[in-house]
Parts: structure tokens; C-alpha cells; sequence
């Protein structure tokens, strides 16, 4: 280990681990960390006093520091409540509604919540709202909600986050959940913000992944980060409920059991005193006029900047007639006008989980990949061998696909008619 | 009016990756960026400036580096820039950040009041996107998430309607000021920087507050005010793939060998036959 001119053993940052989180820079007690412009945390010798709180706070193990004896920080020191914080229950599920109907995601996480519930030896929760919502209500039993508990009030049927923010945040303070999931939708990522802030709690975002922690009985929570290309677990240990908003299609929905029991509670709520806004006018994607959701799809003919040709559409179309399914796209495709946002598949367009996904001249960078990773069987049709797509891909032809759809569509009908 | 920016600086997270065989952050030649999302709330920030009067504040919560960010603002022609910066601001998850950055406007707000905030609708390194709705709800200020049109606003009624996307489209939507509205990318343009604004903006001050210039409680900020922690990271999931057959060799034979894999999961050759159904 490093020592300084004046003899003390110093800490070290390992540049490559470091993900700047800057957790060690509000610990260091002498300000003698810094972040650099290439963005990584760099201590600066002389003023380090060997302390090694830095290296006891990283998450990630980046800074190179042995100590005789290693002091754990105290609980105090990292401003949190020595004691537990009891009182707290059961696996909540936010129920969202759509098109009248509960949302798909909320099914599947009743499923997840359901695993969650069982490694806590506890209950699975549905909080809904809106108007008239009965039907739904008995859905999310079916679905394995132990209890359903219900707001049904008209001021509840059109989502304003202000008052949806205001019924959930109420609902989780007299239920008081340990853990809350909420669908990573639009509707969900608007509303989770607002009850994470009014229940001054920790909310991860967009999570893939969900598992309870067997010792602590924490929720790890894990989530693509950096635009897809890193995922980072996160927990919150010391706030309740621990909140997350879980991206759809990646959790298997349960099989939904009409005979199942549960108990389906109406609560009281007074709705919050604000000026609220009003809605002018909804619109609907020209898309959806045709009936297409792209999530939805059984099976998606996904075009990329390779084939991106207007006067090939056709082929694509009748691959994509031939398989039962739609067209989708990459983000090049949508940016060079010949498709709408609505058919993207990615990070930044819609995750899918067809049954058969057919890439054409998709390379396969990182943010389409992660909105892909639900399909049952992808296949990729591209010129470059090197293509990562391939490496996701269940079977793959190296070819033009000028060439190779066409032989495609006539084996195809062969095979399946 | 008074419209003020947040703006996050942030790694060009295209560059930033794990490299598989050390499980480290490859960041060579990773450089840091005024977040993509930011620039188009600035640049929406100054045509309602230059259409309804007023000013444009920015802030940013960050390392002394987010001065970069700050100095492009200024170039764009935000009329006052703030950086916020204090070693207790680091290590801030969003419940934290919302803190900070709602405390700075409550002080921008008592020299002149706030009538909108403009954020991105996310930062493209966390991509939480619950910084701007934690803002909104700590502020109690009416929120407008994903805003891809701003109609118009009301000076004299304080209303501000909006087109916002939805799951299934967008919704045209009106409501009381102040607000705070998360912008989507194609909301805006964002203009260039003349050269002499970029050379004035260089010897422009930049003002900084800390926590206690905000009033801020030590213990909702940076690490302490965060619930949420980091416990490890690593590389996506990495999946080795199928077979790859070139078509260049043998047309028909690639394909045929291709709808052989495929077929050869029964159950999947059933369900394509019968096109998905049951
Ligand atoms: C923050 C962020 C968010 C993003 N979000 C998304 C997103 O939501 N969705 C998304 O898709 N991308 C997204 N991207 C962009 C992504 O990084 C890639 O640039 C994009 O997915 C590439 O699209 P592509 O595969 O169609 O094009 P390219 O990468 O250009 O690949 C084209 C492929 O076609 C092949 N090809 C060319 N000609 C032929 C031919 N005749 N026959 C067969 N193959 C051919 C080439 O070999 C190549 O592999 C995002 C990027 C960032 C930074
Ligand atoms: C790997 C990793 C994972 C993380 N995951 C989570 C998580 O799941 N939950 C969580 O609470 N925190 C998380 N964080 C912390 C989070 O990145 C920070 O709290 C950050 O300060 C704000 O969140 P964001 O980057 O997601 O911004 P977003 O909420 O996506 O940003 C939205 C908008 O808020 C404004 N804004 C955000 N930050 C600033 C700022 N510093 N200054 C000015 N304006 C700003 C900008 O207008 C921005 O466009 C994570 C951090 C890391 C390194």
C-alpha cells in the first residue's frame, strides 16, 4: 500500500472499478476525494489520513486499502436508525388498470409478488384504484392476491398523478407493506416517483430482476443502468415499504384460478386539496387505430437500418403475414421516418415477448437487446457473421436478406402452409 | 415568468461497459456530457422565454466538473446558472436529489417566483426518471411527465397546457402553474451556441450554493438522505447463441437448416402451425 510524505498508509481508487456512485466522496471526513473529469473518484494522498471509511462505504470494492483491523461503519455514522423498523407486512401490488381491464404487468407481478411472499413467510397485497373497479378486484384474487384492498371512487377514474399519488402513498401508510411493486409503464414510472417521495422511501427503478435476500429478508433489486450496459442490484435497507417499478413482460404471469379466495376490502380516502388539471383531449397512436400493439404481437418481423428499404417493405410484411405476427423495428428505423415510434423495439420503444421474434438486419447493440429478452425463440437473419445479434439468437442465417426472406417465406409455406 | 432547468452532467453512457473478464467499468475515453434530455428542457425553457417574457434559471447538482454543463447553458442563453455542490450532496439517490434540487428552487423562488420547471424525462446514466416527480410532489407543484408539445401558457389565468405521451398515444392536458414538466427528445431542437456567446459565457460567473445556502437538513442529503444503495454491479446476463448458418454457401439448405432448429421444440412447431392460438 501506498504511504504519503508524511508516512501514512493511503487509500487508492481503482479507476476501472470505480462507478462513480461518489458514496466514498460524502463519507471521506477530510474532503480529499474528488471527482475527476474522466469521472471516476481519485483521493488525494497528501490529504488522506488513512481513515479507510471510503474503502468500508464502496459498493463495488474500488479502493485498494488493507487495515489491521477492519471497523465496520456504525449505523449511526451512515445516519441511519440503529433499530429495525418494525410494524411492516406482506408483499404489495400496485393493480394498474387498462383499457378498463387490470393491466398485464400487475398479473405478473402477483406472480413475482407471490415467490417474494413465500420467501417472507407473508401475504400478497393488490392495491387498486379507480372507478367501478369490482370486476378487477375479484381478477386480482384470481390472479393471488391473498387481500385486495380498494379504493372506488369517481374522482379515481381518469390517473392524475397528484391524486393517484395521494390513494396509494394513503393506502401503503394504513397497510403499511414491506415491499410495494408497481409496473414500470408510463403510468407506473409517473405515479411510483410521487409516493416514493410522499412515503420518504427508496424506489429503485425499471427492475429486471426481484429475490429476497434470506438472511436479512431484504428485497435485492436488480436494473439495467448506464443505458443497458450495466446492471446494478440495489436494496433499501432501512425504509419501508421498499418500492421498485418492474419493467413488463419480464416476470412470468401466474395462471389465473377463478376458485381462489381472498379478501376484497374498500377503504376511505380524502382526496387532495389542489387545483387539479384537467383533461383536454386524448389521442390515440395511428397505430393503434390498426389494432396493432407490438407488445402484444405473438410474433414480430423486426426490421434494422439493414433493412431499412421502403421498397422491400413487402417482403417483410408477408414474412410477418406468414408467421402470424406484426412489424416492428429498431431505432434507426423509426429515426429515418419509414416507421412510427410506436413499432420500436428497445430501451427507449416498447419491451416485447412475442413467441417468435424475427430480426432483419438488426445488429443487436445492447438497448434492443434488453427489450427483447422475453421472446421464446429469436431468429436473426443478418450479413455479418460477427453480428452480436447472433449471440442471443436461437438459430441464425448469414446472409442478404434480399435473398435470404424470400427462400425463407417459400419454405416456410411448405412447412406450415 | 420564471422557467427554470435541471440538468444533469452525465457519462456518454453509449461508451461506458463491463469489460467480461475483469467484471470492471471499461470508461476509457468516456466523456461527460450535459444529459441529452436536459439540453432539449433548456432550449423549451428559452422559446417560452422568448415568447412569454421572463427568465431562465439552471441549476445542477454535481462535482465542480458540472460547471461544463453550466457554462453550455449559459452560451444557450440561460440568464442564471447555480451549481450545487457539496461533499454532503454525494452519493444522493433520487429521493435525495429530489431534496436538493427542490430546496434550491424554493431559494430561486424567493427572488423571483418559480412559474415552471423543466427537467428531462430522464438521465440517460440512472434512467430512474423519479427525480422530476419527486420534485413536483415535494414542491406541490401540478406534474406533467413525458411532455412532447407545450400548447400554450396563461400568464394571466397561471395555467399551462400540455401534450404528454400515454401507454396507447398522448393526451392534451391543462393545468394550473407552477408545474413541473419532464420532457421527451422530440419535444425540441436544441439550437447551437454562437462562438462569441460560447467565449462571453467562459467569463461569466457561475454562482454555487451548497447546503446550507439552500437551507437544506444535512441528514436528507447525498448518502445520509438516501435510502436506496448500491450493492454490486455487473455485465447483462450474457447468453451464448443457436447455430448460424451461411446463406451464402447454400441458399436453401441455410434455411432449411434453420427452420429444422426451430422446429425441432415440438411444442413451438405446433404452436406456430396453429399461429399462436391456445
Ligand atoms: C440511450 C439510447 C437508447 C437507445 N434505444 C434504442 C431502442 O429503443 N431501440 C433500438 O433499436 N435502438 C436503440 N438505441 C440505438 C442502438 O444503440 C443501436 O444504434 C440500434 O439498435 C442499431 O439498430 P440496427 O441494428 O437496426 O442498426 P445497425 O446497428 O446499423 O445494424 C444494421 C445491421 O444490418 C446488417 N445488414 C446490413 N445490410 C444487410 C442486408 N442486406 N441483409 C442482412 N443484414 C444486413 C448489418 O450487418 C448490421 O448488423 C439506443 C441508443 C442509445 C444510446
Ligand atoms: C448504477 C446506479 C443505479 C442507480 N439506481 C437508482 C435507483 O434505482 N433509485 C434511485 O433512487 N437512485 C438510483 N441511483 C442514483 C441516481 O442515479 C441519482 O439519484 C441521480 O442523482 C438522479 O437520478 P437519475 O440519474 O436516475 O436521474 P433521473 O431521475 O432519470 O433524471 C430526471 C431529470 O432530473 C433532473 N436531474 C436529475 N439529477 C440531477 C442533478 N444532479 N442535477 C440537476 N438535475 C438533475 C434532470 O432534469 C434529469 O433529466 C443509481 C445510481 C447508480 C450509479
Amino acid at each position: 500500500m501506498a504511504k504519503n510524505t508524511k508516512g501514512i498508509e493511503v487509500a487508492e481508487i481503482i479507476s476501472d472499478k470505480c462507478i462513480a456512485c461518489q458514496i466514498c466522496i460524502g463519507e471521506c471526513p477530510v474532503a480529499a476525494i474528488q471527482l475527476t473529469a474522466e469521472g471516476v473518484a481519485r483521493i488525494d494522498p497528501e490529504l488522506c489520513i488513512g481513515c479507510g471509511k471510503c474503502s468500508e462505504s464502496c459498493p463495488v470494492d474500488a479502493v485498494l486499502f488493507e487495515k489491521k483491523k477492519k471497523r465496520r461503519l456504525r449505523k449511526e455514522e451512515r445516519g441511519i436508525p440503529p433499530e429495525a423498523i418494525p410494524g411492516y407486512e406482506g408483499v404489495a401490488v400496485f393493480i394498474e388498470i387498462s383499457e378498463n381491464v387490470g393491466a398485464q404487468v400487475s398479473w405478473e407481478l402477483a406472480g413475482k409478488a407471490r415467490e417474494l411472499a413465500e420467501a417472507l413467510n407473508s401475504k400478497v397485497m393488490g392495491f387498486l384504484l379507480g372507478s367501478g373497479v369490482e370486476a378487477i378486484a375479484q381478477d386480482a384474487v384470481a390472479y393471488g392476491c391473498d387481500e385486495v384492498h380498494v379504493i372506488d371512487d369517481p374522482q379515481l377514474e381518469h390517473y392524475l398523478p397528484v391524486v393517484y399519488g395521494k390513494a396509494l402513498a394513503d393506502l401503503s401508510e394504513t397497510l403499511r407493506p414491506e415491499v410495494l411493486l408497481i409496473g414500470a409503464t408510463h403510468l407506473g414510472r409517473d405515479l411510483a416517483g410521487v409516493v416514493a417521495t410522499h412515503l420518504r422511501t427508496g424506489l429503485t427503478a425499471d427492475c429486471t430482476g426481484l429475490a429476497i435476500e434470506q438472511e436479512t429478508r431484504l428485497l435485492l433489486m436488480t436494473r439495467p443502468t448506464f443505458g443497458g450496459n450495466i446492471m446494478a442490484t440495489i436494496f433499501c435497507e432501512h425504509k419501508r415499504p421498499q418500492m421498485s417499478t418492474v419493467r413488463p413482460r419480464v416476470m412470468r404471469p401466474p395462471e389465473k384460478d377463478e376458485e381462489r379466495k381472498g379478501v376484497i376490502r374498500h377503504h376511505e380516502w380524502t382526496p387532495p386539496m389542489v387545483e387539479l388539471p384537467i383533461l383536454v383531449e386524448l389521442i390515440r397512436d395511428s397505430a393503434d387505430a390498426e389494432g396493432i400493439d407490438i407488445a402484444r404481437s405473438p410474433a414480430l418481423v423486426v426490421a434494422g437500418r439493414g433493412a431499412c428499404d421502403p421498397s422491400t417493405f413487402h417482403l417483410l410484411e408477408e414474412l410477418a403475414h406468414l408467421v402470424g405476427g406484426a412489424i416492428a423495428c429498431s431505432r434507426p428505423v423509426v429515426e429515418s421516418g419509414f416507421m412510427p415510434y410506436e413499432r420500436q423495439v428497445g430501451q427507449t420503444g416498447k419491451t416485447v415477448a412475442p413467441k417468435l421474434y424475427i430480426g432483419v438486419g438488426v445488429s443487436g447493440a445492447i438497448q434492443h437487446l434488453v427489450a427483447i429478452q422475453g421472446a421464446e425463440k429469436i431468429v436473426a437473419i443478418n450479413s455479418d457473421p460477427k453480428a452480436p445479434i447472433f449471440k442471443v439468437a436461437d438459430v441464425g442465417i448469414v446472409g442478404n436478406y434480399l435473398k435470404v426472406v424470400p427462400e425463407l417465406i417459400a419454405q416456410l409455406k411448405k412447412r406450415v402452409g | 415568468m420564471h422557467f427554470v432547468c435541471c440538468i444533469k452532467q452525465v457519462p456518454d453512457t453509449a461508451e461506458v461497459k463491463i469489460d467480461p473478464d475483469t467484471n470492471t467499468l471499461v470508461r476509457a475515453g468516456v466523456e461527460s456530457i450535459a444529459n441529452p434530455y436536459d439540453v432539449v428542457a433548456l432550449e423549451q425553457a428559452l422559446r417560452l422565454k422568448e415568447q412569454y417574457g421572463g427568465r431562465v434559471s439552471v441549476i445542477s447538482m454535481g462535482p465542480p466538473q458540472a460547471e461544463a454543463s453550466l457554462r453550455e447553458a449559459l452560451s444557450l442563453g440561460a440568464d442564471k446558472v447555480i451549481l450545487l455542490s457539496d461533499r454532503l450532496f454525494a452519493g444522493a439517490d433520487t429521493l435525495a436529489t429530489s431534496y436538493t434540487l427542490s430546496c434550491a428552487i424554493n431559494k430561486l423562488s424567493h427572488e423571483h417566483p418559480v412559474d415552471v420547471v423543466l427537467c428531462g424525462k430522464q438521465a440517460i446514466d440512472g434512467d430512474t426518471a423519479q427525480t422530476g416527480p419527486g420534485v413536483a410532489t415535494r414542491l406541490g407543484y401540478t406534474q406533467f411527465t413525458y411532455v412532447v408539445a407545450v400548447d400554450w401558457i396563461n400568464t394571466e389565468e397561471k395555467q399551462i397546457q400540455v401534450r404528454r405521451k400515454v401507454e396507447k398515444g398522448s393526451e392534451v392536458i391543462r393545468g394550473p402553474l407552477p408545474a413541473l414538466l419532464t420532457v421527451e427528445l422530440e419535444l425540441a431542437k436544441p439550437r447551437r451556441a454562437s462562438l462569441p456567446a460560447i467565449v462571453h459565457a467562459l467569463r461569466e460567473p457561475i454562482g454555487a450554493w451548497d447546503g446550507s445556502a439552500i437551507g437544506a437538513s444535512p441528514k436528507e442529503l447525498g448518502l445520509k438522505g438516501s435510502p436506496t444503495w448500491v450493492r454490486s454491479i455487473s455485465s447483462p446476463p450474457a447468453k451464448i447463441g443457436g447455430p448460424t448458418f451461411d446463406a451464402g454457401e447454400d441458399l436453401a439448405e441455410a434455411v432449411a437448416k434453420t427452420l429444422d432448429v426451430l422446429f425441432s421444440d415440438k411444442s413451438f412447431a405446433i404452436k406456430l402451425a396453429k399461429r399462436w392460438e391456445a
